[in-house]
């Protein structure tokens, strides 16, 4: 367990913590925990299932407050990488066991109600009857006591922390619909409701599932730091020697060396001469930069020209990039919780419910009292919010499902709520916009030689570089090679140099290239030979491919577009005017990006921003709706509503039509449940409507429920994706 | 009518048997990967050769 020492003695620890997953446990485990001496301060995740601790050692154990928290019912698991995967897949197994004890339960007590349905017709006698009704109860038995404990477990939370949330009506109709029907067996009274019981039960548990599974799906990127970090480390022993070690191992003060295209392990100084480093992860710079002698390195970044030797100076907690995880993490704990409609719904409704009973119950005993009971009965059976319970979790379901198989990943609850509400989108460019590789846009020769001769010589000299200008040149290039390339090697920074067919010639930096005979600030790669410059070229990065025709129709959906990046002006400007991008803000750092997001929202704007980088994570987390590109670095999906794993921006699109659609989709339901119990509880509660008829009832109003959910995927899924066109830019670019 | 006092304990002992290979499969990791299993057969990488040559031996 990685203990963050502060400066004043305090200690600060995150734990993965079992069966946290609402807001309402949050509030209880926040409770016990700030409510000890000397815990200073208590975060919690729900979506990553973590609660970070800040508490006094000297005052209190760990022991004591890891304690208090099991003793609620909540397993504390040190926040390892295998604890997180045996935490996810037990909760899975636990679910799918659930789920189909339930379902397996459901249809034996279908069966044996059939009978009992037919028999109500056409005539059955007594003890043929309490023999199906037993039967029916003991395939009930299972999936009450065992099926349906998540909900009671979570209504007696619930109950402590004085929150009716969505598990408490439904425990309570459960178990009132279970022991009438109890009761009416031994008793042998008018009518059993095993089956209603057993199906309401797998219809919620069904749709919990579908919606615990896609959440899994993308939570697994969760713990990047460990995943951005590598485990093991090259360290450079007193002989000289390396040897491979742990990167926990490490201390302040070793030499450790980094291979080409390895992540660097540790924040340190660079002692070998010079090398490039792929920062993009942790600044947004979309090249390669270069590092020289006693620069700094950065850990969870890539050497691209390596190898790097360099000096351990910090690690672990105290790294550029363990602070940028944390600044994220705090910007997800500012977020306003917010109880959703559905939630406080239900509990008012399983309140008038209730009443409704009492006084159907009431007011039979008064008039005649031998068909209070069943009359209630009706009441409680016909009003029971199963339509209700599911209208919101069944089309979140189907929603998370479709938009699933079109590689968009939900992570969290209110994201699909937050898509539909959007109408200001910030993206990021690089990686966002913009994807990783470059493309040659110009080839400007001097008068000795032409632009084909010189792009040949150029991609000649890049042989087997799999840096992303070279990969251009080649492209550009084709396959015709000067056959004759010897000497070749490349000066780390700098550029490249080699012989072909006897000649000398020099590619990179101006300065490089013209062995500084030449001062040019441009960002221009040049060839030259011992006599001068032969030519430039001018490469720009490469937009994606699909990007313009998916902000163009977000525009059409009425959403605003904005590029808010930290790259450099004329970079940013180039791709927006490409994109047909008007609002621009180019070499904005992560803490500006946040501020322009805190104004847009205090212009009463609902922001979603979509990136990819860690830099963009404080901003990711700090926006109403926070969507990363799949591709991009795993922390920043993990601070991510919405994970597009597909990388594709027109998914966003297709996101939000899906949303809406599920939006409206979601309040027909409600407005049906509620419309269906309007109706039906009044001819109920004056007995018009036997119990066995409004069981059949509350089925049919909750399959009307699901199927109307299923429509979610009929018509928002028509629209095609727009087809990539391939067209080499590069090539077609390039004058002849 | 008197075959059902047979028929129905003889349905739920099966179920308890469909429960219990359902269980069975969960725990034994059947039920954790739906997706990528799918693509093993598409790809050639070593590990399915691997397990035939383990099984040939």
């Amino acid at each position: 367990m990685y203990v963050h020492r502060h400066s004043d003695g305090a200690a600060e620890v995150s734990v993965l913590v079992e069966g946290l997953r609402c807001t309402a446990c949050s509030w209880l485990i926040e409770h016990a925990m700030a409510s000890l001496t000397g815990v200073r301060e208590v975060g919690v995740n729900v979506v990553g299932k973590r609660v970070r601790v800040v508490w006094e050692p000297q005052r209190v154990a760990l022991s004591a407050i890891l304690g208090a928290v099991a003793r609620l019912g909540y397993q504390p698991h040190p926040l390892e990488r295998t604890a997180l995967d045996d935490v996810t897949t037990r909760e899975q197994r636990d679910a799918l066991k659930r789920l189909g004890v339930a379902g397996m339960g459901m249809m034996q007590a279908m069966m044996f109600a059939i009978v009992l349905y037919a028999g109500a017709l056409e005539g059955i006698d007594n003890p043929t009857r309490d023999f199906f009704r037993w039967i029916g109860l003991i395939v009930t038995i299972p999936v009450v006591f065992y099926a349906a404990l998540p909900f009671f477990a979570g209504a007696r939370r619930e109950w402590h922390a004085r929150r009716p949330g969505m598990d408490t009506p439904i425990a309570l109709a459960l178990a009132l619909v279970f022991l009438a029907s109890v009761i009416e067996t031994i008793r042998g009274g008018a009518q059993v409701y095993f089956d209603s019981a057993s199906m309401f039960v797998f219809l919620l548990l069904g749709g919990r599932y579908l919606e615990m599974r896609a959440r899994h799906r993308a939570a697994n990127v969760v713990d990047a730091l460990a995943r951005l970090q590598p485990a093991i480390a090259q360290r450079r022993d007193a002989s000289g020697a390396i040897e491979n070690v742990g990167v926990h191992e490490l201390r302040a003060g070793d030499r450790v060396v980094v291979s080409d295209g390895a992540t660097v392990p540790a924040d340190g100084s660079l002692i070998s001469p010079a090398c490039r480093v792929d920062e993009s992860l942790l600044s947004g710079e979309s090249k390669p930069v270069l590092r020289r002698r006693g620069e700094r390195l950065i850990a969870g970044s890539i050497v691209t020209s390596g190898p790097a030797e360099l000096n351990v100076e910090r690690l672990g907690t105290e790294t550029v990039l363990s602070a940028i995880v944390r600044l994220a993490g705090q910007a997800q704990q500012q977020r306003p919780r917010w109880a959703t409609y559905g939630e406080r719904a239900a509990g008012y409704f399983v309140i008038a419910l209730l009443c409704a009973a009492a006084a159907t119950a009431l007011g039979w005993s008064y008039v005649d009292a031998s068909r209070a009971f069943s009359a209630t009965l009706a009441v409680l059976v016909v009003a029971c919010p199963c339509a209700f319970a599911l209208s919101v979790p069944a089309a979140l379901a189907r929603a998370l499902a479709v938009l699933a198989r079109r590689g968009v990943l939900v992570l969290k609850a209110n994201a699909i709520e937050n898509l539909a509400r959007v109408d200001h989108f910030a993206f990021d460019k690089t990686g966002t916009l913009t994807s990783r590789a470059v493309e040659l846009v110009a080839v400007t020769p001097m008068a000795t030689h032409s632009a084909a001769d010189c792009l040949a010589l150029a991609a000649a000299l890049e042989t087997g570089n799999t840096h992303p200008l070279a990969q251009a040149l080649r492209a550009a290039a084709g396959t015709s090679l000067p056959a004759d390339i010897v000497d070749l090697h490349s000066v780390a920074g700098a550029g490249i140099e080699g012989k072909i067919n006897g000649k000398r010639y020099r590619l990179g930096s101006a300065s490089f290239a013209l062995d500084g005979r030449a001062s040019s600030d441009s960002d221009d790669i040049v060839l030259a030979d011992a006599s001068g410059m032969l030519a430039s070229f001018v490469f720009r990065e490469q937009v994606r491919a699909e990007a313009a025709s998916a902000l163009a129709a977000l525009r059409m959906q009425g959403v605003e577009v904005e590029i808010l990046s930290g790259d450099s002006v004329c970079r940013v400007a180039q791709v927006a005017k490409q994109l047909g991008v008007e609002t621009v803000r180019a070499r904005v750092s992560p803490a500006h990006k946040l501020d322009r997001l805190r104004q847009l929202r205090a212009r009463g704007k609902f922001v979603g921003v979509v990136g990819d980088g860690i830099n963009d994570a404080p901003a990711l987390a700090g926006a109403d709706l926070a969507v990363a590109l799949g591709s991009g670095a795993d922390l920043a999906q993990s601070n991510a509503d919405i994970v597009l794993a597909n990388d594709r921006l027109d998914a966003l699109v297709d996101a939000r039509v899906i949303a809406t659609r599920t939006l409206r989709i979601m309040r027909q339901n409600i407005v049906w449940a509620l419309l269906y119990n309007a109706a039906t509880i009044p001819l109920a509660a004056t007995g018009w409507i036997p119990p066995w008829l409004a069981a059949i009832g509350m089925s049919l109003s909750s399959l009307a429920v699901v199927l109307n959910s299923l429509r979610i995927n009929i018509s928002a899924a028509n629209r095609n994706l727009t087809p990539r066109p391939h067209v080499d830019n590069a090539l077609a670019a390039v004058p002849a | 009518m008197t075959i059902v006092l047979l028929l129905i304990p003889l349905s739920m002992v099966l179920v308890a048997c469909a429960v219990w290979a359902f269980f069975w499969g969960v725990n034994h990791a059947q039920f954790d990967d739906l997706d990528t299993p799918a693509l093993i057969p598409l790809s050639d990488d070593n590990a399915v050769s691997q397990c035939d040559e383990e099984s040939a031996k």
